[in-house]
C-alpha cells in the first residue's frame, strides 16, 4: 500500500525502445521514444492498431523487458525495482484480465491479499472498490456471468486495490456500447480527482478529448505528436492554413500521416 | 510464502468449481483398471502368479491407475487458460515474487492428488487390494503418487508458459500415453521382451510404478523406494527450477 505521490514525473521514459527477434530478423516494436507525465495528470497515448501503445505500456507496467533506454514511474526504476513499481502502480490491460470463476468480491480480496493486506484489511477494502465501481449488488455473483462494462469496472477496480500512484488503462472501453462507456469515463475522472495519475491507451479519440489534459501520438514505434489537445489542434490549423478550427480527428489522421477515407478502413470510430 | 499459499488455496476452490474438470481424473484412471482386471484376470490368477505375492490382479494393476490419475497435470490447464485470458498478466502485475503464481498452481495440484490417489486406493480395496506396508505405505504411497503430479503438471506448465496456447498444452498432455505404457504396466519388468524391458528400464516412470507397486505388494523395498525416490526427486528440482525461470524471465 503506499499513499504517497511520486516526488517529479509520475512517468518518465527515455529512448524506451523495444525489439523483438523473429524468424525474419528483428521487429522494432518501439523505437526510442521519450515521455514525461506529471503527477495528477490524465494522459492519453494514442495510435493506430500496432503503433506500439500496448507495448509501451507493458514495458512501463514491468511486463515486458526493456531492450534499450530507461523508464520511471512514480519514481521507481521499471528496470532495477519491477518489484517497487508494482506496489505504486495499477494496471488494467486491453482485455479485462479476470479468473471468471471467482465473484467480483472475491477477485478484489484477493488481490488485496496479494498487495499484502490481511484477510479483513483486504476483505475492507473490496467492498470499498465494489461501492466505487457501483458493483455491490451483484458483487457476489460468479464474475462469468457479468456484462462486458461490468467486466471492465471490475477490472478498474482490482487495479486501484492498492491505491495506486500511477494508473495505467490500456484501451478501457474498447468493445463497449456508449452507456458503458460513459460510466467508465466517470470512473476515470473520480479516480484522477483522488489525485491518482492516469495513462491512458485508446483508440477513441473522443476519449481522449474528454479526459485528456494532454495527449501523445504514437505511430510506427515513435511520438509524432505531444501536448493539449488544443495545442495540437492549434498547430494543425496555423501549419495548414485551415479556415476552421480542426478536430482531434484531424490532429491523428495528419499526424499518422493517413487518410480519411484509408483510416476508416483501419480504425472504425475514425469517421468524418 | 504468503502469497504461495493464498494463490494455491484459490487455486483448490478454482478446482472445487469446475469439478468437471475432476471427472475425467477420476473416470479414466478407474476405468482402465476395471477394464485390465477383467481382461487379464484369469490370465494371472493369484495362485500360480508369483509377481502377484499372493494378492489378486488389481493390487498390481492400481499403480498404472494411479500413475494415470498423477499424469493430467490440469494445473498446467488453468494456467494456460489464465494466459489466454489475460488474468496471467493481472497477477505479473502485482507485487508478489512471481514464482508464487506457478508455485501456487503446483501445489494446489499436489493437494488435489492427494485426494485422488486416496480414493483411487479406496476403490481399489473394494476389488480386493491391500497394501502390504499398512498405514505408513499408504502414506508413502500418497506421498510417492503426489510428487509425481506434481513433477507431471510443472513440466505441463513449462509447456503452457513457453507456447502460450491452451490447443498446444492440450496436445502436449498425450505425453503421458508413452510415459505410462513404456513400463512394466502389465507385467514385471524381468517378463517384458528385451527391447520393451530396454524402454522401460530408460523411462523414469518405470522406477515410480515400481516402489508404488512394492508397498503395495510386499512392503518396504529400500532399494526400490531409493530409485524412486531419487527419480521424484530429480524431476522436482527440475520441474520448480525450470517453472521459476521461465516465470522470471516471461516476457
Amino acid at each position: 500500500m503506499t499513499g504517497t505521490k511520486a516526488a517529479g514525473a509520475a512517468i518518465e521514459a527515455t529512448g524506451l525502445v523495444k525489439s523483438y527477434k523473429t524468424k525474419d530478423g528483428t521487429v522494432d516494436a518501439v523505437r526510442g521514444i521519450d515521455l514525461r507525465v506529471e503527477p495528477g495528470e490524465v494522459f492519453g497515448f494514442l495510435g493506430p492498431n500496432g503503433a506500439g501503445k500496448s507495448t509501451t505500456v507493458r514495458m512501463l507496467t514491468t511486463l515486458l523487458s526493456i531492450t534499450s533506454g530507461s523508464a520511471r514511474v512514480a519514481g521507481v526504476d521499471v528496470a532495477a525495482d519491477p518489484s517497487g513499481v508494482r506496489h505504486k502502480i495499477g494496471v488494467a490491460l486491453q482485455e479485462a484480465g479476470l479468473d471468471e470463476r471467482q465473484s467480483g468480491r472475491e477477485l478484489l480480496t484477493l488481490q488485496g491479499r496479494l498487495f499484502g493486506l490481511g484477510p479483513a484489511d483486504a476483505a475492507s477494502r473490496a467492498q470499498e472498490l465494489l461501492e466505487l465501481v457501483e458493483l455491490t449488488e451483484s458483487a457476489d455473483r460468479p464474475s462469468k456471468s457479468y456484462s462486458g462494462g461490468m467486466k471492465r469496472r471490475l477490472d478498474l477496480a482490482t487495479a486501484l486495490v492498492n491505491r495506486p500512484d500511477v494508473l495505467f488503462l490500456d484501451e478501457p472501453t474498447t468493445g463497449l456500447d456508449p452507456a458503458s462507456r460513459l460510466v467508465i469515463w466517470d470512473e476515470v475522472r473520480k479516480i484522477n480527482a483522488r489525485g491518482t495519475t492516469v495513462f491512458l491507451t485508446t483508440q477513441y479519440l473522443e476519449e481522449a478529448d474528454q479526459l485528456c489534459g494532454r495527449l501523445a501520438i504514437i505511430d510506427d514505434g515513435l511520438i509524432v505528436r505531444e501536448g493539449t489537445p488544443s495545442e495540437l489542434k492549434a498547430e494543425l490549423r496555423a501549419r495548414r492554413s485551415l479556415d476552421h478550427d480542426p478536430t482531434l480527428d484531424d490532429v491523428f489522421l495528419d499526424a499518422t500521416g493517413r487518410t480519411r477515407e484509408r483510416q476508416a478502413g483501419d480504425v472504425q470510430e475514425v469517421q468524418a | 510464502m504468503t502469497e504461495t499459499l493464498v494463490l494455491a488455496k484459490r487455486a483448490v476452490i478454482e478446482g472445487v468449481r469446475s469439478m468437471e474438470s475432476l471427472m475425467p481424473v477420476f473416470f479414466i484412471p478407474l476405468f482402465f483398471f476395471v477394464v485390465n482386471i477383467g481382461q487379464a484376470g484369469k490370465i494371472f490368477p493369484s495362485e500360480g502368479t508369483p509377481f502377484l505375492e499372493g494378492q489378486g490382479y488389481a493390487a498390481f494393476s492400481l499403480p498404472t491407475a494411479l500413475l494415470t490419475a498423477a499424469s493430467f497435470g490440469t494445473a498446467a490447464l488453468f494456467l494456460v487458460e489464465e494466459i489466454e485470458g489475460g488474468y496471467f498478466d493481472k497477477l505479473r502485475a502485482t507485487p508478489i515474487p512471481r514464482y508464487a503464481i506457478v508455485m501456487g498452481r503446483l501445489l494446489s495440484e499436489t493437494l488435489k492428488n492427494l485426494l485422488v490417489t486416496a480414493v483411487i486406493v479406496v476403490v481399489g480395496m473394494l476389488f480386493g487390494v491391500r497394501i502390504e506396508s499398512g498405514p505408513l505405505g499408504f502414506v508413502l504411497l500418497l506421498a510417492i503418487m503426489a510428487t509425481w503430479a506434481t513433477v507431471f503438471s510443472g513440466f505441463m506448465q513449462l509447456i503452457a508458459m513457453k507456447s502460450r496456447s491452451a490447443a498446444a498444452t492440450n496436445s502436449a498432455s498425450f505425453i503421458f500415453f508413452p510415459l505410462l505404457f513404456l513400463t512394466p504396466n502389465f507385467v514385471p519388468r524381468d517378463q517384458l521382451t528385451r527391447p520393451m524391458e530396454i524402454a522401460a528400464s530408460l523411462n523414469p516412470v518405470t522406477y515410480i510404478m515400481e516402489a508404488a507397486r512394492s508397498l503395495i505388494l510386499k512392503g518396504f523395498e529400500g532399494d526400490v523406494l531409493l530409485k524412486a525416490g531419487v527419480v521424484l526427486a530429480v524431476g522436482l528440482v527440475l520441474a520448480i527450477s525450470l517453472n521459476v525461470r521461465a516465470i522470471n524471465n516471461y516476457d
